[in-house]
């Protein structure tokens, strides 16, 4: 199959389908759904972070006007444990004993009739601790260590001698504090009862693994578990989890038999939803004087809570971002009483990547070497862990377009060279080898005899533009004009769909709908196999080409005939094709599937006597792949841009070390970039379609992020001669 | 819910009444603190009397004074043409607090008003607050304190004041006047607010009931210089870590009249004569101002998170001083 006249329809930046309905607010978040009778919750929270409750009085809730119940752990059923699932599993039941383990934990929920009641009533739930001393810091010798949690510890040569005889050492100890998520859309589920069957609007991130969970936690078949999630208010990971309040929506609705909403606040998002993780991590590298590295050696140490697990491997990128023969590097995670750690947007690469490239630009200061240089000269033009040519790799272009945007060579080398007034001037860099992430799914086509088509998957669109990229794409491979494409998501009664996470949404799902639409394809041409007045009798997939609405044989555009024809000729209002993707296998196919790469230029100044830093300018330049819309994918990049300004100068979650308290738990008092903070920021794309999926496309959802750590911390050093290593750059660390 | 009786006033000195024979009522203005602190369970009010609808509103000159009505809102303020020529400073400290949304709706009586934003005093579940409750000690000397207060603080308390129009109306000596049910009385503001000491629960001088009406405020000579240097790690919509409030006139070649005033680190908006005292009748130059700077950060009391304030407190005065001083050329 070849697709030749539509060939416009993909890379251009169209613009969103869903954007009417959201700036008219015709698109249904998650709160805005209701129901008849509907009823609302409200959480209760521990204030203590490690011990057990040794009292709790809800006798003032319950007589509390609107009240409908007070579910505790005293009075709350047994619930299921969902199993897990590849990465973030659903934490335990909530409300299933008296143990604390981080505070915000929830210890009740009240159910009234309108919020506010509920609200009230909640604050009317007394709970008394027995508190022991909480485990907070990375340091403390009681904690549990875990080592090598992810299996992604690797090591090729010996790293260990290889750093003993190197020419150069360098040594250094880099870390990262807990930032928190923080999408605009407070998380909210609403959950609807109908016997054993389960409705639940939610603002998760993966609908399938919603309602497994969901079905598990309440021993409930699956089959009659639907979770819809049209639309979800942004989520960079803390969407990815089923969380304890999702589950007591649930509980509360079957509680009360009414169905109920429950919106998080503000402060519960800090402590219900997941953070990124704070990060100690200690670098070694080895390299010969004209800056070859012979060895890295890299550790890094994050903190867990108390149960489950995490994703948040640091060091393991480091193996494949260079070619060096003594790689070393290990990840290991300490059991803290903090609240849930979870993905947020690049986990592991955002802080990984920050050490990295620190590493390397103080290595290139200590050999004299242009940072630029010296990344070029250890460039990995293989996959140094397989030994396999990348399925794509486009950084040196990354590299080569980003220098000459930003105009790299008008860099001093010698720091607090270069100034405006009080302002000293710094130019800094960082490459990114993100990690390349694929995982199965389905999608269905559907081509009806109006000629509109509806393809669909059950995945969800977090704001990246997974409608409208999926509508282009889906038009591509059928031959239809855009707007008679309806991608349709959202909802757990279509085909499984892949997570929104890991960047790794749009090559699992374009690959199932170019599978989807492969099959519709041949499923039009199996209709006119035996067809004699049909040109198409007896052609085969790969001998046909498409283009507005048509299907013609390749190279001969007159023997052809429109989808719609098909159907009415043969008596058929439509046709469907279901098609599955599943990653390919490397060792088969003789590639390394690659993530996406970029190169981040920064130019930053800084007022040594204030410690003010400002961030001037940004280059991104970044080869994903295929770029389907770069309108959409340019918004990512600046988005995870705007990310990465906020994890390297402002964002902070602070832990109160006594008592394990959040205590900047609001947007006046933790820290995100406003518009004021941030500069112009230039996208551009570079590289080829990649070779491991049939689409060609790498994702852009985190790596805009990854790099502007290290990019604006190199860029200090330069304007200032001062390094920081350790992030956020505030200003007391800079005056 | 927890319910509470609104009440609109018609008149000041029935308002005024209301509040006072009632230890449970509050004034409501603009109300961007209040609402907020009675949401999250701080301020628990049964009786909120609305005083936005009274003639409280507008800027008038008298001579060298401008008079401020305690309901005119800081947006409105900011914009008045005397304020622009006669207090610039004083427009550059309106202007880069809060967001314009807040600016419009706050009050310039409830500016000096507005509570603490230690996270310690606005968490109902943290129990040792000494500003909630007094004498059950400080949570925010033993916890994380960045935003916190350096001068007239100690261990009962180290909550900042945080407003920063009122860092320049100390420094030019503002006048407020005050509307009890015994009739009026005027207070300089360098006398309205009350170091925390071991009552950080008392944190002026007003009597229950007692409403702040109008804020006289001096207006600097013609000639005068001034700058408010706000420092803080976003550009925008982010209290002070510190700020300084500075206006010179110069006489001959020596400063002649200084105005001193510190954000950021004070319990209360921090006026600094000795600061002032250091810089009159000398010329100017980094030496006076690093001696200006040195005298008005005496005797900081810190914990570890505020420690690096007192060297930041300084530079931001001596480069307010300097801009200021620069203007003068």
């Amino acid at each position: 199959m070849t697709i030749v006249e539509q060939l416009d329809l993909v890379g251009e930046g169209v613009d969103r389908v869903d954007g009417p309905l959201k700036v008219t607010g015709a698109a249904h978040y998650p709160n805005d759904f209701s129901f008849p009778d509907l009823a609302h919750a409200a959480l209760v929270r521990s204030t203590v972070a490690a011990g057990r409750i040794s009292r709790l009085d809800t006798s003032a809730a319950q007589a509390s006007p609107g009240v409908l119940a007070v579910i505790t752990h005293q009075n709350a059923p047994s619930l299921g444990r969902a199993s897990d699932t590849v990465i973030l599993s659903a934490p335990p039941p909530p409300l299933q004993g008296d143990r604390i383990l981080h505070y915000g934990q929830y210890v009740a929920v009240v159910v009234a009739g309108t919020a506010e009641e509920a609200t009230a009533a909640a604050r009317r739930v007394e709970a008394e601790y027995e508190a022991t001393e909480p485990l907070l810091d990375l340091h403390d010798p009681r904690a549990e260590v875990l080592t090598d949690p992810f299996e992604l510890d690797s090591s090729r040569g010996d790293a260990g001698a290889a750093l003993a005889s190197a020419e150069v050492t360098f040594e250094a100890t880099y870390t990262t504090v807990d930032n928190t998520n923080n999408p605009l859309g407070l998380f909210t589920t609403v959950a609807a009862w109908d016997g054993e069957a389960l409705t639940v609007h939610d603002s998760t991130q993966w609908p399938d693994a919603l309602r497994t969970a969901l079905a598990q936690v309440f021993g409930v078949p699956e089959s009659g578990v639907r979770v819809l999630v049209p639309f979800v208010g942004g989520g960079f990971g803390a969407g990815l989890r089923v969380w304890p309040h999702v589950m007591l929506a649930a509980l509360a609705a079957r509680t009360v038999g009414r169905p109920v909403k429950l919106v998080l606040t503000r402060p519960e998002m800090f402590t219900g939803v997941g953070h990124r993780t704070a990060t100690e991590q200690r670098i070694k590298i080895g390299a010969t004087r004209d800056g070859r590295l012979v060895a890295i050696d890299h550790e890094s140490t994050t903190t867990l809570q108390m149960e489950g697990d995490n994703f948040e491997p640091c060091a393991s990128g480091t193996a494949y971002a260079y070619a060096c023969p003594n790689v070393s590097t290990r990840d290991r995670q300490v059991r803290l009483n903090v609240t849930w750690c979870n993905s947020m947007r690049a986990p592991g690469e955002a802080q990984g990547n920050f050490a990295l490239e620190s590493a390397m630009d103080e290595l290139s200061y200590e050999l004299g070497i242009d940072p630029l240089e010296l990344r070029l000269r250890n460039y990995a033009e293989s996959q140094p862990q397989l030994g396999l040519p990348w399925s794509s790799k486009a950084l040196r272009e990354c590299y080569e377009v980003g220098a000459e945007r930003f105009g790299w060579s008008r860099r001093l080398p010698e720091p607090r060279s270069m100034r405006d007034g009080d302002w000293l001037i710094g130019y800094g860099l960082a490459g990114v080898s993100f990690f390349w992430f694929q995982k199965p799914c389905e999608a269905t086509a559907t081509l009806r005899r109006d000629g509109t088509a509806l393809v669909r998957s059950a995945v969800t669109d977090i704001g990246t533009g997974t409608y409208t990229v999926m509508a282009q794409l889906s038009a591509e491979l059928l031959g239809l004009d855009l707007p008679r494409v309806t991608f349709e998501l959202g909802d757990t009664d279509l085909p499984p769909g892949v997570v929104a996470g890991g960047s790794g949404l749009t090559a699992g799902l374009g690959s199932a709908i170019h599978a989807a639409c492969r099959n519709l394809v041949q499923a039009f041409l199996d209709t006119v196999r035996d067809d004699p007045t049909s040109p198409l009798a007896g052609c085969a997939v790969d001998e046909v080409s498409i283009g507005r609405g048509r299907l013609h044989r390749t190279g001969s555009p007159e023997r052809g005939e429109a989808y719609t024809d098909i159907l009415v000729a043969h008596g058929l209002t439509e046709l469907s094709a279901h098609g599955a993707s599943t990653p390919a296998d490397s060792r088969e196919v003789g590639l390394a599937p690659a993530g996406p790469f970029g190169a981040k230029f920064v130019e930053v100044r800084v007022d040594p006597d204030l410690g003010l830093l400002r961030v001037a300018r940004v280059v991104s330049v970044i080869d994903a792949g295929r770029i389907l819309n770069e309108k959409t994918a340019t918004s990512q990049i600046i988005g995870g841009t705007v990310g990465g300004i906020g994890m390297a100068m402002f964002e902070e979650t602070v832990t109160d070390p006594g008592s394990g308290r959040i205590a900047n738990a609001t947007f006046g008092d933790y820290l995100i970039p406003v518009n004021a903070d941030i500069p112009d920021i230039q996208v551009s794309f570079v590289g080829r379609p990649d070779r491991f999926n049939p689409v060609g496309v790498k994702g852009v959802g985190e790596i805009g992020l990854v790099g502007m750590g290290a990019a604006i911390a190199n860029a200090v050093h330069h304007a200032t001669g001062r390094r920081i290593r350790s992030l956020p750059i505030t200003i007391d660390k800079l005056f | 819910m927890r319910e509470f009786e609104y009440v609109r006033a018609g008149e000041v000195g029935q308002a005024v009444a209301t509040v006072t024979a009632d230890p449970d009522a509050s004034y409501l203005a603009g109300g961007t603190t209040q609402i907020d602190l009675m949401k999250d369970g701080v301020l628990e009010p049964d009786r909120l009397v609305d005083i936005t609808r009274l003639p409280l509103a507008g800027v008038a000159r008298d001579g060298d004074v401008l008079r401020v009505g305690a309901l005119t809102t800081m947006e409105e303020l900011a914009a008045d043409p005397t304020v622009t020529v006669r207090l610039p400073f004083l427009r550059e400290a309106l202007l880069l607090g809060a967001s314009v949304q807040l600016r419009n709706m706050a009050t310039i009586g409830g500016n000096l008003l507005q509570r603490t934003r230690c996270r310690y005093f606005r968490d109902p579940t943290v129990p040792a607050c000494n500003k909630r409750h007094r004498g059950s000690g400080c949570a925010a000397v033993r916890g994380v304190a960045r935003m916190h207060a350096i001068l007239g603080a100690s261990e009962h308390c180290i909550a900042v004041h945080a407003s920063d129009m009122a860092v320049p109306l100390v420094a030019l000596h503002a006048v407020v006047h005050l509307r009890g049910t015994g009739g009026e009385r005027s207070v300089p503001l360098t006398e309205f607010y009350r170091v925390p000491g071991d009552t950080p629960d008392v944190e002026n001088v007003l009597t229950h009931g007692e409403l702040i009406t109008a804020v006289d405020i001096p207006l600097l000579p013609p000639d005068a210089h001034s700058t408010y240097l706000k420092i803080r790690d976003r550009v925008s919509y982010e209290f002070a870590l510190t700020s300084a409030a500075v206006a010179l006139r110069f006489d001959g070649g020596v400063i002649g009249e200084a105005h001193v005033a510190l954000g950021g680190v004070g319990t209360i908006p921090w006026h600094a004569p000795e600061a002032e005292r250091a810089l009159r009748g000398l010329p100017p130059s980094l030496e006076v101002f690093t001696a200006a700077a040195e005298a008005a950060v005496r005797d900081p009391f810190t914990v570890e998170g505020t420690a690096f304030k007192v060297e930041l407190v300084k530079r931001t005065l001596v480069r307010a001083l300097r801009t200021a001083a620069g203007g003068a050329s």
